[in-house]
């Protein structure tokens, strides 16, 4: 068990590795150095050849490397041209934003999606719950998350002024986490949020029915109505076991869900690290956009190594060596 | 009354020739989930949808009745900068006086031919890989699925977008970055159906008549994969319009084409997506109805080819 723990920590370590080298080449992959667009505003050589040395842009590729990996487990990402400071000083905010959003909205997705799928699951098949739920389902998550982002925004926003859909809002004034704590930003939480939830449950409600349809003719199943228990607690019993798969989809899933994300940042002009991706890349504001690429990606891993101790935690038959 | 009658024998006839023969190919079994799935309706509405789609990806160009990249004017002479709909503009026009229903028309062939390149791509590299890692299993497995383990940790979305910042934002990248994406998956769930089919006895007996391993895998295994192989490449095709419409929306979609994501993007940054219903509402409305309906076939085809989730 322990042994399965450690192997699945370097297994993560492996991959934070091998994302960062994957970027290296990625970055240097540009057709031209990031200095050309600044040469043409006029930048003299010496100038040009220190901004290269301070990138770390000089030398031979193995030697690129060397230094570039140096600086990643330091946490240095060079800085930012847009915002001139230090890439991560720029992110490290943004990754809270973007918690807000993405923790509350996921744990919603995730718990009705379930709730329904059980639902779901346990109707009898061919009946109206059974085939409206998975029709919904199906066509729900054929809605790209712009379009179901637009949409709350016109509906709610523009239309009925319920809720406003553009930024925080106003934060408070002190500097630390209570600053988050006002009514204004809790208001321009909501529609994100929910619209992250809709676009979550979908694919929560699939998985959970067919957790539960294929649990239900079990002999286990069987026993626990001979017991004589009321049917909400058999179905309950069904729900139990199919939630395994559900865990270990649903974190895989979220190197989709990431994509949900940045695209519910862009249209609710969240100020993430999903949408600073978007906006760096724009800017042509590589150390930004590498450093919001390396947080995404670390995202998911740690959110894989996590799945895969909570399995280990619920699932009582596997066992791990 | 006779001729009819001997007609429909003939046509029987034929029928029964051409299902005897179409056992023989290895996309016998894609023929049979069809035949189910013209019976389900929801996947049959499914694929009539899918099948007017793909009409209108053929022939929209054809039919629109404005060029999609053409600034119009009204006929008082000023631009046509959003005009609800008319009779001029079924659809009405765009902040930029384009026509939208001509957007909306010239937009789908891209949806198509980014979805289905990239599916095929997809297909192709996820079972290759599937079947070498599944079969040989051994190193070579733990190699292949190594990788793919690696492959799955990548963000999707965010690769996307810095590859085609990267490499441009013409519409080959994007269909390349987007089967690079996808294959993943596909080589895992075609493997773990390469685990369970290469223990049957069939396959053992063909090893000891003499038969080669590629024999073996192409002949006997590849069969029994290609349903699988093909619900993954169904559902790629899903993902990819969704990957380029989400690509495109965010503005890093091939700037010499006309797509629906690319449409919304426009919509969304000039301010008119609140207001410009008919802007917004036909794009998305295409989108909905093309992944859903991709989705719907797709889960009717599994339902039908995974006899645990069929029906008691």
């Amino acid at each position: 068990m322990r042994a399965y723990i450690a192997r699945r920590l370097l297994q993560a370590v492996a991959v934070v590795f091998g994302v960062i080298t994957l970027m290296f080449f990625m970055f240097r992959l540009m057709p031209a150095d990031p200095t050309t667009m600044l040469v043409e505003q006029g930048l003299s050589d010496e100038a040009r050849q220190a901004l290269l040395e301070q990138w770390g842009l000089t030398g031979s590729m193995a030697e690129q490397y060397w230094r570039y990996l140096v600086n990643m487990a330091t946490g240095n990402f060079g800085s930012s041209f847009f915002y001139q400071k230090p890439a991560w000083d720029v992110l490290l905010p943004m990754i809270i934003n973007t918690a807000w959003i993405a923790v509350p909205g996921m744990l919603l997705g995730a718990l009705v999606g379930c709730a329904l799928g059980i639902r779901v699951g346990w109707a009898r098949r061919g009946s109206a719950t059974e085939r409206a739920g998975i029709f919904l389902a199906t066509i729900i998550r054929g809605v790209p998350s712009f379009v179901l982002g637009i949409f709350m925004l016109a509906i709610f926003s523009t239309w009925l002024r319920w809720l406003p859909g553009f930024g925080m809002g106003q934060l408070g004034l002190t500097d630390d986490f209570g600053r988050y704590f006002t009514s204004s930003f809790f208001l321009h939480l909501v529609l994100p949020v929910a619209t992250l939830a809709i676009f979550f449950i979908p694919e929560n409600l699939l998985l959970m029915r067919s957790g539960v349809v294929e649990n239900r003719g079990e002999d286990y199943i069987e026993l626990v109505r001979a017991k004589g228990v009321s049917e909400s607690r058999v179905a309950w019993h069904a729900a139990r076991n199919s939630m395994l798969p559900v865990i270990t989809w649903l974190f895989p899933a979220l190197a989709e869900t990431v994509a949900g994300i940045i695209v519910i940042e862009v249209v609710f002009s969240w100020p993430g690290v999903g949408r600073e991706l978007v906006l760096a890349v724009g800017r042509q504001d590589y150390p930004v956009a590498q450093a919001a690429f390396f947080v995404l990606a670390v995202m998911i891993v740690l959110a894989n190594l996590l799945a895969d101790l909570v399995y280990v935690k619920l699932d009582p038959r596997v066992t791990y060596t | 009354m006779t001729v009819s009658a001997a007609k429909s024998t003939k046509a029987r006839e034929a029928l029964a020739l051409w299902s005897a023969t179409k056992r023989k190919t290895i996309f016998a079994p894609l023929l049979d989930t069809f035949d189910l799935l013209v019976r389900d309706r929801f996947a049959l509405a499914g694929m009539i949808i899918i099948g007017l789609f793909l009409l209108v990806a053929l022939f929209g160009h054809m039919i629109a009745p404005y060029d999609p990249t053409q600034t119009l004017r009204s006929p008082d002479g000023g631009l046509a900068r959003l005009q609800p709909p008319s009779m001029r503009h079924w659809l009405g026009t765009t902040a930029y006086a384009k026509d939208v229903l001509s957007q909306l028309l010239v937009g789908t062939r891209v949806a198509f031919i980014v979805g289905i390149s990239a599916a095929l791509v997809v297909g192709f590299i996820s079972t290759l890989l599937g079947l070498l890692s599944g079969y040989y299993g051994r190193y070579v497995d733990d190699i292949i699925m190594r990788f793919t383990d690696f492959a799955m940790s990548i963000p999707t979305l965010p690769i996307a977008i810095v590859a085609v910042a990267i490499l441009g934002s013409s519409l080959r990248n994007i269909i390349i970055v987007i089967a690079l994406l996808f294959w993943r998956n596909g080589a895992r769930i075609v493997r773990s159906v390469v685990l369970t089919e290469k223990e049957k006895v069939y396959v053992q007996a063909a090893r000891a008549a003499g038969a080669s391993h590629t024999y073996i895998m192409v002949t006997h295994i590849l069969p029994n994969v290609i349903p699988v192989a093909f619900l993954w490449m169904t559902m790629s095709t899903a993902f990819a319009i969704l990957a380029e419409a989400s690509l495109s929306f965010l503005g890093l979609g091939d700037p010499n084409t006309t797509s629906w994501g690319q449409m919304l993007n426009i919509a969304f940054t000039t301010g008119s997506s609140r207001t410009a219903w008919w802007w917004v509402i036909p794009p998305s409305l295409c989108l909905v109805l093309l992944i859903s309906s991709i989705y719907v076939v797709g889960r009717a085809y599994e339902e039908k080819t995974n006899p645990k989730l069929r029906k008691a």
